[in-house]
């Protein structure tokens, strides 16, 4: 009887042990997502709904592929300010190309496509690589450079454009990729997963990932330990605007133009949206499932407060105060975890 | 004897390389204002009329305003942060400046009632916007970046709801006066007197105070700052409450230039007045600065804006330069630091 009662306990304390570690690894974000979900799908009428459950997912799907990019960059202790520029440039110059073979290549909207995706892309690498280099080689600060390629990148994009959505983009594009649904989930939905898939191997099974995390914490000793710190790091800043492009890419499909000012908040919602995971802005912190969690947790809240009718400039406000808590509690409870 | 001689010249080093260090610190210095004039008389020759009496008073009424913003980020960018919040903080300090001007205006209170409540009003939101920001960050110690962040929110928030959005118009005339039109100096026009005066305090203030010389140690060597037993968290604090003051000052100069209250008065001033800071020379890494970088930069970046428009050049391309100019300016930069 005894025995068996000891038993019981020692498998109940153990489950309860088991449940605390997985929050001391996990954070409080998983849990606060998880009662926030329940709340909104009691309280909110419409919150439960396929249509919005759709909704949700297809927004927060282009704020999780940017946000995994700025994980990278804020990770080797960097930042990178012209994701939303290069979001808004890497729509334009796709449509542009898209538009302008319209004409050219008749009948061949694969081949179309596949220039305006490879002209996307290249923006971003091309931007990527001005900011890494600037960064590990010039050892400028990320901010300044990234506040310079900002204003550059969103400068062509007007004047490619003059501030005028490009249409003219082939249909398979906007209605197969952009507005599409695979499953009876959109299809940016597998693309940010995709992404996420890919960056959770890279940081924890490939060399890739422990070098990156190794930069953040202490490039000195990164370098001294014969990681080639530079090469890494232009690749960080690469692999973030590439991102940017991609979600750029997506995001014009469902648009279905090439926008230069596509979205303000975009930067900033994906510093946000990591920070809010718990990646340091110092550096050599962040899990990319966390971010994912984090964006998907920003986007729920904005689209329960649309669905409540809280008006866009109030919901700014309520923001901007559940960032600032946010990390002021991943702060203490760091505090706290060091005194004991 | 000269056996002494010889020790005393290999340790001072060489008289070739000390006028060459000189030389270099020099060159620096006067870098800038080399520049601005250069900067003039090549754009005169092709546009005379950048060296009028009236442009040029024009370029110096611009640049007081962004001297104000300039050396309110001066002032956190000197203990190593940053305010993002100060462009919308400008806002939400007009709006509210215009809305308690145009009601008590309206109610009939006396002119000089007005006018003082006004400026109360206006200060007292830079005030909290301050407080709010320098709580955080020195009590906290949570990152610059991630509480200027949602302070930027919240003020964007405040501003565009108690304004509806729309401009607040019919501000007063003797509030425009006081502030804008009338004359302290015959000759000199108001905003630049107010700026020369607040240039004239910061100089005493962070020369001359022991506050203003432990903000350099606190950017420099925060712990060196605690060690010497420095109140490093009051100071810290006060930093950014003198930050949001001087960014309402100025918020209140330009509501009398334009005479309403606008909430998209700050939308670029934010990244323009880093932008002016850092091209004068005032480090990111914090601790190296002053007011006269913070005023050289910030008649650098009018000065520059103001040729490319008499040249008539687009603003998208005039957006591409500058950012250019913000990547040359902080490489400049780099290259002073690791050569002296």
């Amino acid at each position: 009887m005894a025995d068996h009662s000891t038993t019981a306990d020692t498998s109940l304390t153990s489950a309860l042990k088991r449940i605390v570690r997985s929050y001391k690894v996990a954070g409080f974000l998983p849990v606060l997502l998880t009662v926030l979900l329940i709340a909104f799908a009691i309280f909110i009428p419409n919150f439960l709904v396929v249509k919005n459950i759709l909704n949700v997912l297809r927004s927060s799907s282009y704020l999780v592929i940017i946000a995994a990019g700025q994980m990278l960059v804020l990770i080797v202790g960097g930042f990178d300010l012209s994701q939303g520029a290069v979001v808004a440039l890497t729509s334009v110059a796709s449509a542009l190309i898209m538009a302008g073979l319209k004409d050219t290549l008749p009948g061949h909207p694969d081949l179309i496509i596949l220039f305006g995706v490879l002209a996307g892309l290249g923006c971003g690498a091309i931007f990527g690589l001005v900011n890494g280099v600037c960064v590990a080689f010039l050892r400028i600060s990320p901010f300044m450079v990234t506040l310079g390629t900002m204003s550059i990148a969103t400068g062509f994009a007007l004047l490619l454009t003059s501030g005028i959505p490009v249409y003219g983009m082939p249909k398979s594009y906007v209605e197969g990729f952009g507005r599409g649904l695979l499953l009876q989930l959109p299809t940016a939905f597998y693309l940010a997963a995709a992404v996420v898939a890919v960056m959770w191997v890279m940081q924890n099974y490939t060399r890739m990932g422990r070098y990156i995390l190794a930069i953040g914490g202490n490039i000195q000793a990164a370098t001294v330990s014969g990681v080639p710190a530079k090469t890494y790091l232009i690749l960080a800043y690469v692999i973030c605007s590439m991102l940017a492009s991609v979600s750029g890419l997506a995001l014009t499909a469902q648009i279905g133009s090439g926008q230069a000012v596509i979205n303000a908040q975009l930067t900033l919602e994906s510093i946000a949206a990591a920070v809010i995971a718990g990646v340091s802005i110092k550096g050599g912190v962040g899990r990319v499932e966390m971010v994912a969690l984090g964006a998907i947790l920003l986007l729920t809240l904005t689209n329960a407060m649309d669905l409540l009718k809280i008006d866009p400039r109030i919901q700014a406000i309520f923001l901007g105060i559940i960032v600032v808590l946010a990390v002021a509690l991943d702060e203490l409870s760091q505090r706290r975890a060091a005194l004991v | 004897m000269s056996d002494t001689s010889i020790p005393a010249v290999s340790l001072v080093a060489g008289p070739g390389r000390v006028w060459h260090r000189n030389a270099m610190r020099w060159g620096f210095i006067l870098l800038l204002p080399l520049l601005i004039v250069g900067m003039e008389l090549a754009v005169s020759l092709i546009e005379p009329r950048v060296l009028s009496l009236r442009n040029v008073v024009n370029v110096l009424v611009q640049s007081s305003y962004l001297l104000l913003f300039a050396s309110a980020q001066m002032v956190v960018i000197l203990t190593g942060g940053f305010d993002l919040s100060l462009g919308m903080a400008v806002s939400v300090i007009s709006v509210a400046t215009a809305l308690v001007t145009t009601g008590l205006a309206a109610a009939g209170a006396p002119i000089w009632l007005v006018v003082a409540a006004g400026i109360a009003v206006g200060l007292g939101v830079g005030l909290l916007v301050g407080a709010f920001n320098g709580l955080f960050v020195s009590w906290l110690g949570i990152n610059p970046f991630v509480v200027t962040l949602g302070s930027l929110n919240i003020c964007y928030g405040l501003a565009t709801t108690i304004s509806g959005g729309r401009p607040v118009f019919n501000v007063p005339d003797a509030f425009s006066r006081l502030l804008y039109d009338g004359t302290f100096v015959p000759g000199i026009p108001i905003p630049v007197t107010l700026a020369i005066v607040v240039a004239i305090f910061l100089y005493f203030l962070l020369d001359r105070t022991v506050f203003g010389r432990a903000l350099y140690l606190i950017g420099n060597n925060p712990r060196a700052a605690n060690l010497a037993g420095l109140p490093s968290k009051r100071y810290l604090f006060l930093a950014y409450v003198t930050c949001s003051l001087l960014a309402a000052f100025g918020s209140l100069m330009l509501t009398a230039r334009t005479g309403s209250g606008e909430p998209n008065l700050g939308g670029s001033l934010m990244l323009e007045s880093i932008a002016a800071a850092v091209i004068g020379g005032v480090s990111l890494q914090g601790g190296v600065g002053g007011i006269i970088p913070a005023a050289l930069g910030s008649i650098f970046v009018t000065a520059l804006s103001n040729a490319m428009d008499l040249l008539e050049v687009g603003g998208y391309v005039q957006q591409i330069l500058l950012g250019c100019v913000i990547i040359a300016a902080i490489f400049l930069d780099r290259i002073r630091v690791t050569g002296s």
